[in-house]
C-alpha cells in the first residue's frame, strides 16, 4: 500500500501548529491576496515565509502555498514575486490553477501542484498537467471507480511529472463543499461584486431562500432546507475505500476555519490513517472519530460524490452543527515550566473544576485540557469569575497571547 | 466637496474601483492592491478630498468593491 501524505489547512499561526499538532505530513495556506481565501483567512505575508517554513521544518511538514484565483495582468507582478520568495524560503509547492503561475512557477524549478480548480476529470487532462505538475488534485465531483481508473491510467501509461516521478493524486477528504463545480461560482460575484473566484465569496449558498409566483406573488420557503447548501464532506467512514483507489495525497479543508477544527480534523484522519496502515481500522474507531469530527464546526456529514450519489445532500442548518461550542473566556498571563501551572485571567463568564476548556495561540497552537484544579491568590477554589486572575495545571507551555475558551456542550 | 476613505490592507487586488474610476484608482504594480491616486496615508489607512465631480464614479467604485474598504463623505 502506498502511504498516504495528510494535509492540513493552515489560515493562521494557530492553525499550523494545531495541524503539526494533529498529525499533518503537509500543510498549505495563502500569501498575500492571489488565493481563494483571500476574504475568510487572516492571510500571512510574504514576510512570514521564513518562519513558516522554520516552524515547518522542525516538525518534517511539508509546506504548500496556494496561488488559485483568477490572475489578471496586475496580478502578474506579485504573483511573481510570490513564486520567487517561495523558491528562496524552499516552500515546497506551489498550488495553482492559472497557466501563468504553471509556466511561471516551471520557469523558476518551483513544484506545482494542479488546484481542483482546474476541474481535472480525465486521464489526458492528468497527462496534459503532467508537463507542469507532480501532483493533480481530481475534481471534487468524480466517484471513487473514476479515480481508481486514473490512478491505474496513470500507472499503466507510465505518466511523470517534471520531478521524473509518477504523477500523485490528490482529494478533498474533509471540510466543506459548496454547490459549484470545482468551486467555479458566480452567485458571489452577481449578488455582491464579490468574486468567489478571487477568494472573496460571500457564501450565498449557505442562506435560506424563498420562491417567489411572479403571478401572483405567493412564497413557497423549499422544503425548510437549505437547498443550496451542501453539507460537509466527511470520508473517514469510507477512507480505506478512498486510499485503495490509488490516492496519494488527502487534504482537509478549512483556511477560513479556526484552530481547533484543524487540530480535531487532522487528529481523526492522522488517526484513520494510522489504522489503515496497521490493519486496525475498525467500526468502533471510525464511530469515536465521526463523534469526535462532529465536535467542531460542521454543517452535518455526507459523503461527497465518491460513493456515487445522484444528487448532493443539503444541510437544513445555516451554521454549524457543532456538538461542542467553545467560548471565550479569558487570556494567558504566564507559566510555570517547572510545575506546568498556567496563570490565566478570567474576562467574562466563569470556570469551575471540572470544565473543560481549550487554549489557542499562535506559538501554542491548540491545548485541550480538563480543569482538575485551580488556585486564587494561593487558595484552592471550585470556581473563579470575570475578573479574576487564577492558576491551573495545563499539559504543555502556555503562552501571555493565548486565549482561553470554555468547551461546553451545544444545545 | 467628498472625502474618500480607504483600508487599504484588506484589499484583495480585483480590479473593481479601477473600472469604476480609472483615474481615481490604480493598481500598484508592486503588491497588486489598489492605489487611491493622490492620497494620504495614516496608519495604512488612505484618504482623500475631491470634487463634486467625481462623486458618481466613487459611488460606484466603492458599491462594487467585494470586501467593502471604500468610504465616502459628502463634506
Amino acid at each position: 500500500m502506498n502511504k498516504v501524505e495528510l494535509l492540513s489547512p493552515a489560515g493562521s499561526f494557530e492553525s499550523l501548529h494545531a495541524a503539526i499538532q494533529g498529525g499533518a505530513n503537509a500543510v498549505y495556506f495563502g500569501i498575500e491576496q492571489l488565493n481563494m481565501r483571500a476574504r475568510s483567512s487572516s492571510n500571512f505575508t510574504v514576510n512570514d515565509l521564513k518562519e513558516i517554513r522554520k516552524i515547518c521544518k522542525s516538525s518534517n511538514v511539508k509546506t504548500y502555498i496556494t496561488i488559485n484565483t483568477i490572475i489578471y495582468d496586475h496580478d502578474l507582478s506579485l504573483m511573481k514575486s510570490i513564486v520567487n520568495s517561495a523558491k528562496k524560503n524552499k516552500i515546497d509547492a506551489i498550488i495553482a490553477c492559472d497557466h501563468a503561475v504553471l509556466s511561471y512557477a516551471k520557469q523558476k524549478g518551483m513544484p506545482v501542484h494542479i488546484s481542483t480548480q482546474a476541474n481535472v476529470c480525465n486521464i489526458e487532462s492528468v497527462q496534459f498537467y503532467s508537463a507542469y505538475a507532480d501532483t493533480i488534485v481530481l475534481s471534487r465531483e468524480l466517484s471513487l471507480r473514476q479515480i481508481t481508473d486514473i490512478a491505474k491510467q496513470i500507472l499503466r501509461k507510465n505518466i511523470k511529472g517534471p520531478s521524473g516521478e509518477l504523477v500523485k493524486i490528490e482529494v478533498f477528504a474533509h471540510g466543506a463543499l459548496c454547490m459549484a463545480v470545482s468551486g467555479k461560482c458566480y452567485l458571489s460575484l452577481h449578488s455582491n461584486f464579490a468574486s468567489a473566484n478571487r477568494g472573496a465569496c460571500i457564501q450565498n449558498c449557505r442562506r435560506s431562500y424563498i420562491v417567489t409566483d411572479k403571478e401572483e406573488g405567493v412564497e413557497f420557503e423549499v422544503d425548510n432546507e437549505y437547498i443550496m447548501s451542501a453539507k460537509d464532506l466527511c470520508t473517514i467512514n469510507f477512507l480505506d475505500k478512498i486510499i485503495k483507489a490509488g490516492v496519494n495525497i488527502l487534504k482537509i479543508e478549512g483556511r477560513g476555519r479556526a484552530a481547533d477544527y484543524v487540530y480535531t480534523t487532522t487528529k481523526c484522519y492522522r488517526a484513520a490513517i494510522d489504522a489503515i496502515n496497521d490493519k486496525t481500522y475498525t467500526k468502533a474507531k471510525v464511530e469515536r472519530w465521526m463523534e469526535d469530527l462532529a465536535t467542531v464546526f460542521n454543517r452535518g456529514f455526507w459523503g461527497g460524490y465518491y460513493l456515487g450519489k445522484e444528487m448532493g445532500e443539503w444541510t437544513d442548518d445555516h451554521g454549524s452543527k457543532a456538538t461542542k461550542i467553545k467560548s471565550y473566556i479569558g487570556k494567558g498571563i504566564g507559566f510555570y515550566s517547572k510545575k506546568k501551572i498556567g496563570e490565566f485571567k478570567l474576562e467574562a463568564n466563569q470556570l469551575s473544576v471540572g470544565n473543560d476548556v481549550l487554549i489557542t495561540g499562535p506559538t501554542t497552537g491548540v491545548v485541550y485540557t480538563k480543569v482538575m484544579e485551580m488556585h486564587l491568590k494561593n487558595t484552592s477554589v471550585d470556581s473563579v469569575k470575570k475578573g479574576d486572575i487564577f492558576s491551573m495545571p495545563v499539559p504543555s507551555k502556555i503562552r501571555p497571547s493565548d486565549k482561553l475558551y470554555k468547551v461546553i456542550d451545544a444545545l | 466637496m467628498i472625502r474618500i476613505t480607504q483600508y487599504r490592507e484588506k484589499c484583495i487586488g480585483c480590479n473593481a474601483c479601477v473600472e469604476a474610476s480609472p483615474f481615481r484608482w490604480r493598481i500598484s504594480r508592486k503588491d497588486g492592491k489598489c492605489v487611491l491616486v493622490g492620497a494620504k496615508s495614516k496608519n495604512n489607512i488612505y484618504s482623500l478630498v475631491v470634487g463634486d465631480d467625481e462623486l458618481q464614479a466613487i459611488i460606484k467604485a466603492s458599491k462594487n468593491c467585494p470586501v467593502n474598504i471604500i468610504r465616502i463623505e459628502e463634506l
